[in-house]
């Protein structure tokens, strides 16, 4: 810390802004009070109307602080409809948002995203193939069980698949990921020249991405994956850092890059296949989120991958709201949503970063 | 494993032999890199590695530092052979400087620096973090520019920013591999200068070089390697003399004594 | 090509096939239409009841196709209805014996021997010719419109009827393709019997105390969206003879299918959930549809009260309506005591 403030007046870098470790700190805290409040925004919002007054009664009631509880439907409404989702959301945003981080960082290169390894195609064909094929061995669980299984699977086939004499190359991965993905996306294919026109509609909006189906079981289904992911990514944060420089260098400062990979794909693995299995694909988020944080604060991954799971929950908290809002009583796709609205600002980031700094990184 | 990692190695005394190969072996892709390479270096002295482009002396270097297995031969650190060390436990002992430097993201020059520290997480050493990397940075007068993103620098600039990342890192051995490569005049001799001082510390340094004069200025001791295996090895003056000098380059060259200095010129010979 | 050969080797066993099976399912219909359809999920047969005896169809026929031309048939030894619908009608007029190809969404019993030349609505022009049909029968919503274009250009004449969207539809339905495959008598004949047993199920329905709001889902698969028909659904004229209302028209929606938040479905409030079988079956049943998020704060919901047809049957708007409509009245007024009886 002495030395990196111990920079010579006159001859210091050009910015005038504060210091990276302090605009994090804020960035942060920023992140975490938007979250929150969105949380609470979209917690007293819907189709259904409840007043404010209500939900607070209700809430107060639940939790012994007073109020009262509200009529069987609405009650049922607030917190088996409406709180579920909320809480999905921010769940499947952090596991998004923290899982792009770690793809980028795992990778060296910021247009890595979950979907490379086969992730989310993987967990596709499973859907797909659950919702053609009619499987119904696991009841309401079935789709989400195999799109989650079939996830994973296709993230440790690439892994396997590029593996040789040990180690992996990152070139070698990331074309086996094309490879598996494509091959994926034909298996969908061929579901979907199987199917009927109701299968190939709900194909059609598993695809486009959707939390609509959040209940108290989905968010503990997803739970422990998240938790999982957002406890043991931070602390590969700065073995992260130092695979930054490449994987000799890094090897030279001590880190098991192997290992490490192994370990951080794993841990890619679960959260986005657990996000895939409940939510459908909801691009935009892994990619973008990350990013927009590098920009702001650095590239340091001890504020990049619990900012990239805040940055993330707030996206999609804020998002899902959007989709379940804005065009009543229709639902609007989230993944569409997320990436419609995401793209545009991005763009615009991307050029007012080239005209700022001369560059992108 | 696991505990060892934490264990701070003992400084070495000087004069003791760090790091020793002999009869280093290895095939890479059908093609045999290196083929009865020898060398070995104590503390205390800058060991200078030449010879022609392909005579395998960044592919030594790799074994040296523990990236390359060798197919045959016997690599000792500290008097154990070095496939036993574990990755973070060799990150103690032995620092390398890459050929280039690349960065993936725009990280600060002083997080760079600061990277070399990595190692000594969570050892008392951690402590030291501090001045070790105000020191790398002014030792390669890299200060001036600590808060600028790594990727904004100049081809010269990063170079130092390695090596401060590797000074940092104060292992008692260092492997530098073509440290001036990309540098101007003034810093080639501010890198070398800081290798003496860091063998003068009591550190041992190994060195690939291009420029012989460079070496035989700064370099205690000079292994000349050609196809893969040493053909000499020993002091300045008795390694760097013409007719081996031009068998080895497969051109002439001729070692002169400076006029004022008497250090040797290696020059091949024009015209 | 493979396809071709399998097909041509096959026709003649099928063709048998299909007159054990009409055989079979005149005396086991004659049963089933004298005891009132079971509450619950349906357990009638999935047959359809063909006219008796077959007529003969006398040929060449002109008639006007919905897409204005006038479409003549020499012959009606060969025939491909494209979809279910169209094929439930041929069959029912005894023709039966005469189609050679069914598309997916023929699912009844007799016609499930044949081979099949669709998915999913797109037709294969190619598929459709290998089987030289003499006349091709087809839905405005039939395409795609290259395929219906290169049947024709190959000579053989195909016939467009208006979709079936309500029970308005039927009458008519049976009177052009009994005209066009020259049986128009046999035509009239099932236009009789589908009026009287269409009457039939209605009067059976009594006094209805009040409208329950029915909500037609249509369902696959747990992990997506709700998605409501709309006015343009095709279930709303049977849930209006049903004495129902449909929730989605009443909820503003003019389209077929709209995806629909959770909470606007409770919003909508339905009293009833009327759903596909196979959509049902996929969500793991009744209790599986109860536990997705909004289904069980529905007054639908908390009392169960889920009518569920067979896929092929309920949008057909054919000759088996009634037994649709039958079927939709059980179980909407199962328990209830108003309504059916």
């Amino acid at each position: 810390m002495t030395a990196t403030t111990a920079v010579e007046p006159g001859t210091a870098a050009p910015s005038a802004a504060p210091p990276r470790r302090s605009r994090a700190a804020l960035l942060t805290t920023g992140l975490a009070v938007a979250l929150v409040l969105s949380a609470l925004l979209a917690a007293g919002v819907g189709a259904y109307r409840i007043p404010t007054g209500d939900i607070l009664a209700s809430a107060g009631h639940r939790l012994g602080l007073g109020g009262h509880p509200l009529g069987r439907v609405p009650e049922s409404v607030l917190w088996n409809v409406r709180l579920p989702r909320v809480v999905l959301a921010l769940l499947v945003g952090a596991s998004l948002g923290c899982a792009g981080a770690l793809m980028q960082g795992m990778f060296g290169n910021p247009l890595a995203e979950p979907g490379v390894i086969g992730v989310s195609s993987g967990g596709a064909v499973g859907a797909v193939g659950c919702i053609v094929l009619g499987l119904d061995s696991l009841g309401s669980w079935t789709v989400t069980v195999f799109a989650f299984a079939t996830g994973l699977l296709t993230v440790f086939a690439v892994y396997a698949m590029s593996r040789s004499g040990g180690r992996t190359e990152v070139v070698t991965l990331v074309l086996t990921g094309v490879a598996v993905n494509a091959f994926c996306g034909a298996l969908i294919g061929v579901f979907l020249f199987t199917a009927d026109s109701a299968a190939i509609n709900q194909v059609t909006f598993w695809q486009l991405g959707s939390l609509s189906q959040a209940t108290w079981g989905k968010v503990l289904g997803v739970l422990p994956f998240a938790l999982v992911g957002l406890v043991v990514a931070p602390l590969h944060a700065r073995k992260l850092d130092l695979l930054a420089l490449g994987e000799r260098p890094a090897r030279h400062l001590g880190v098991d890059v192997e290992r490490m990979r192994l370990v951080l794909i794993t841990v890619v693995a679960l959260l986005t296949a657990a996000a895939v299995a409940v939510s459908g694909i909801i691009g935009f988020v892994g990619l973008v989120v990350p990013h927009l944080l590098r920009m702001a604060a650095g590239p340091g991954h001890r504020f990049l991958l619990p900012g990239s799971a805040l940055g993330g929950a707030l996206v999609l908290v804020a998002g899902d709201l959007a989709a379940r809002t804005l065009a009543q009583p229709a639902e609007l796709p989230l993944g569409v949503l997320t990436a419609l609205i995401g793209s545009p600002f991005f763009f615009w980031l991307l050029r007012r970063t080239r005209t700022k700094q001369g560059g992108w990184a | 494993m696991r505990p060892r990692t934490r264990q701070i190695p003992e400084r070495p005394s000087l004069g003791e032999e760090l790091l020793s190969a002999k009869a280093v072996r290895l095939t890479l892709g059908g093609r045999e890199l290196l083929s009865g390479a020898d060398v070995s270096v104590r503390s205390g002295e800058v060991l200078a590695l030449l010879g022609p482009n392909g005579a395998g002396k960044s592919t030594l270097l790799s074994v040296l530092a523990g990236d390359l297995p060798p197919a045959a031969g016997t690599v000792l650190l500290r008097g154990r052979p070095l496939a036993s060390y574990g990755t973070a436990e060799l990150a103690l002992h032995r620092a390398l400087l890459p050929q280039s430097s690349a960065l993936s993201f725009p990280f600060e020059v002083g997080e760079v620096v600061r990277m070399g520290r990595a190692p000594w997480a969570g050892t008392a050493a951690a402590a030291q973090d501090g001045p070790a990397v105000a020191e790398a940075m002014a030792a390669t007068d890299c200060a001036r520019f600590a808060g600028r993103p790594f990727t904004a620098l100049s081809g010269g600039e990063r170079a130092r920013v390695a090596l401060a990342r590797v000074l940092a890192q104060r292992t008692p051995l260092l492997l530098l591999d073509e440290p001036t490569a990309a540098l101007d005049l003034r810093h080639q001799e501010l890198v070398l200068r800081v290798a003496r001082e860091r063998a003068a510390a009591g550190d041992a340094v190994v060195v690939v070089l291009h420029d012989l004069s460079l070496a035989a200025a700064y370099a205690d001791r000079v292994v000349l390697l050609a196809d893969g295996a040493t053909v000499a090895d020993g002091p300045v003056a008795g390694v760097l003399r013409g007719p081996l000098l031009s068998e080895v380059y497969g051109h002439p060259v001729e070692v002169l004594a400076h006029p004022r200095t008497g250090s040797p010129l290696v020059l091949p010979v024009r015209g | 090509m493979s396809r071709t050969i399998r097909h041509r080797a096959k026709r003649r066993p099928a063709g048998l096939l299909i007159a054990a099976a009409l055989l079979l399912t005149t005396v086991g219909c004659g049963q089933a239409a004298g005891s009132p359809a079971a509450a619950g999920p349906p357990s009638t047969p999935d047959v359809v009841e063909p006219l008796s005896p077959p007529p003969v169809p006398q040929l060449p026929a002109t008639t006007a196709s919905a897409d204005g031309r006038q479409v003549t048939v020499a012959s009606a030894e060969r025939i491909v209805p494209l979809n279910g619908s169209l094929a439930e009608l041929v069959f029912s007029l005894g023709l039966g014996p005469r189609v050679v190809a069914r598309d997916v969404s023929t699912t009844f019993q007799q016609a499930a021997a044949l081979p099949v030349i669709t998915q999913a609505h797109e037709v294969s022009a190619e598929g459709v010719l290998s089987l030289h049909p003499t006349v091709v029968l087809a839905d405005r919503s039939t395409g795609p419109a290259e395929a219906v274009e290169q049947i024709r250009a190959a000579g053989v004449p195909l016939l467009v009827l208006d979709d079936a969207k309500q029970l308005a539809d039927i009458g008519p339905r049976i009177d052009t393709v009994a005209a066009a495959l020259g049986v128009p008598a046999a035509g009239a004949q099932l236009k009789a019997r589908t009026d009287e047993r269409l009457q039939q199920a209605r009067g059976d329905l009594g006094p209805a105390a009040g409208r329950p709001k029915v909500a037609f889902l249509y369902l696959r698969g747990s992990a997506s969206v709700f998605l409501l028909g709309g006015a343009a659904s095709g279930a709303g004229s049977l849930i209006e003879a049903a004495g129902g209302e449909d929730a989605g028209t009443a909820a503003g929606l003019t389209g077929d299918f709209t995806p629909l938040t959770s909470e606007a479905l409770v919003k909508a409030a339905p009293d009833a959930i009327l759903v596909m079988s196979k959509g049902l079956e996929s969500v793991g049943g009744v209790d599986g549809l109860l536990k997705l998020p909004g289904v069980a704060q529905t007054p639908a919901g908390l009392d169960r009260r889920i009518v569920s047809v067979a896929d092929g049957k309920l949008l057909s708007y054919g000759p088996r309506t009634p037994e649709v409509l039958r079927s939709i009245a059980a179980q909407l007024y199962a328990g209830t005591g108003e309504g059916a009886r």
